[in-house]
């Protein structure tokens, strides 16, 4: 689903590649924690199989794509297969609960009968079933983060990617999240997951890839936060 | 596509940017207008230029019938003509030379004074009371007593004249006020597309939350970009019309009187106006829309 051949990115004006010669493969369905402290290559991770950069040497194939190849006009069809929940929920202020899920639909032209069907789904997928009316400043952090996996989610992609979901949230309401995510796995989506959160890590018992100034120092298939001896 | 989010965004959009938006609109009405002034003076001196020749010509009036010219008892004859043209070719201050029939002559009368004085039983003029004239196209404008002097003696030759001192000085300030009607507008295009170009960086930061789900959703570039061409094309049609209503106001009120008060130039009308207004109509909405799509591309990337 997600594959890095012998990635290297180099950003312009910085002399180190931000991520040196990655190779990653990544299954169709698989749970994968992204852990390593900041600036290790967690974020420039993300960013390329977004395609929202292009890797300086090496490939990424994300969703049968290669992305280096993929000319600009196409790029937002890829993201279609993409959802992304980020630590600041990135909720539109304006719009109720049930018009920020929509808004993911609306925008890439789905029909309004579509939108009215899927998104009391969504909402009720990830526990909020009766908020859609809410604004999200009335809602608490948790319950904001269940409705930006909610719009992540809603047009059922392929790969669900997290970057540091949990960082805003404390332990408790971390696990209802880390819940939520792991059902939307059990659906067959494929979680790409960047986090420092080690309890979390340790607790769900999934395959985790440790970076560290762009280097792949750990690939585990149960793996927990720190190294494990 | 669903185009709801679209129009909502139009409408908010335009309210939010108000006063941008109307910065935008009343520079391009004016440069607009400038521009559409400009087209109508070079078509104005284009017109001159065709009815008395450009300021490089002089025109031989050949002798036609009862001729008030003495030297004129007989009107021109073919064996004299070619002899005229032969001294016209041959001259070295001549650059290009053509002959112009009564007819024709006849007919710019009827476009000076109106076509009914010339028609019917009693016609103040015909065809024949029209002389035929050689119009001489000049190498050099200063370099015109050699052909003048050469011409005015022949045979069949009533007289020369030369309209560079009556026509030349309303030639000359047509165009330069054309030059300073476009000169300015370029100015004002500027300054326009600058405005343009700052509207759409407020309107692409206060929507920047939008923009950011929009592209992570997947949603396309041009649907990201819509609103922002429409604001584009609303703020252009609305300039256009309005510069379109002072060019006619321009053309009714000013030219018309001039037209009125100088008579014995020919003067645009609408049909010049419609294609100044044409050209408004075009490089409107290409002002606006052409940064935009440059612009949305930089602030809007994928």
């Amino acid at each position: 689903m997600i594959r890095f051949e012998k990635v290297t990115k180099t950003y312009p004006g910085h002399p180190h590649p931000a991520l040196d010669n990655v190779s990653v493969d990544v299954e169709k369905g698989e749970f994968v924690f992204l852990v390593g402290s900041s600036g290790s290559g967690k974020s420039t991770f993300l960013r390329l199989v977004l395609r929202e950069y292009r890797p300086t040497q090496g490939r990424v194939y994300v969703a049968g794509k290669e992305i280096n190849r993929l000319a600009g006009w196409k790029v937002p069809r890829l993201r279609r297969d993409i959802g992304t929940v980020f630590q600041d929920f990135r909720l539109l202020p304006n719009k109720t609960v049930t018009e920020n899920v929509a808004f993911a639909l609306q925008v890439i032209g789905k029909s309004r009968k579509e939108i009215k069907d899927v998104v009391p789904e969504t909402l009720e997928l990830v526990g909020l079933s009766g908020k859609g009316d809410r604004m999200p400043d009335e809602l608490s952090g948790g319950e904001q983060q269940r409705v930006a996996v909610a719009r992540a989610f809603v047009n059922r992609p392929m790969i669900l990617i997290a970057d540091e979901p949990t960082g805003n949230l404390d332990p408790t309401t971390s696990v209802g999240i880390m819940k939520l995510l792991d059902r939307i796995n059990r659906t067959g989506t494929t979680v790409v997951m960047a986090t420092h959160d080690a309890g979390i890590v340790d607790q769900m018992r999934k395959r985790v890839i440790e970076l560290e100034n762009g280097h792949v120092v750990r690939d585990q298939a149960q793996g927990v936060y720190g190294h494990q001896n | 596509m669903q185009l709801r989010y679209v129009y909502s965004e139009l409408g908010q959009g335009l309210r939010r940017n108000l006063t941008m938006h109307l910065a935008v609109i009343l520079t391009l009405v004016v440069s607009l207008t400038l521009v559409g002034i400009g087209l109508l003076f070079q078509q104005q001196a284009t017109r001159a230029a065709e009815h008395f020749g450009n300021q490089l010509q002089i025109t031989v009036y050949l002798c036609r019938l009862n001729d008030s010219n003495p030297v004129c008892p007989n009107p021109v004859t073919e064996a004299q003509k070619a002899e005229i043209e032969a001294v016209v070719a041959e001259n070295p201050e001549v650059a290009d030379y053509r002959f112009e029939s009564g007819e024709v002559a006849l007919e710019k009368a009827k476009e000076l004074y109106g076509a009914e004085l010339f028609s019917g039983d009693n016609p103040a003029l015909t065809a024949e009371d029209m002389p035929q004239t050689i119009w001489i196209t000049l190498e050099d404008p200063e370099q015109y007593e050699g052909i003048s002097s050469a011409v005015q003696g022949l045979d069949g030759v009533s007289r020369v004249r030369d309209l560079r001192e009556q026509v030349g000085p309303i030639l000359t300030t047509i165009t330069k006020m054309r030059t300073y009607a476009l000169g300015t507008a370029g100015l004002l295009v500027l300054a326009a597309l600058l405005l343009v170009a700052n509207t759409i960086r407020l309107a692409a930061f206060a929507r920047r939350k939008e923009i950011g789900i929009m592209r992570l959703v997947g949603a396309s570039t041009l649907y990201i970009a819509l609103p922002f061409l429409l604001e584009a094309l609303v703020t252009a049609l609305v300039s256009v019309a309005l510069a379109g209503g002072a060019l006619a106001a321009f053309l009714h009120f000013a030219i018309g009187d001039l037209a009125s008060n100088l008579r014995f130039v020919p003067w645009i009308g609408w049909d010049e106006f419609w294609v100044a207004a044409a050209a408004v109509g075009i490089l409107g909405p290409v002002l606006t829309l052409l940064p935009t799509l440059v612009l949305t591309r930089k602030y809007l990337k994928v």
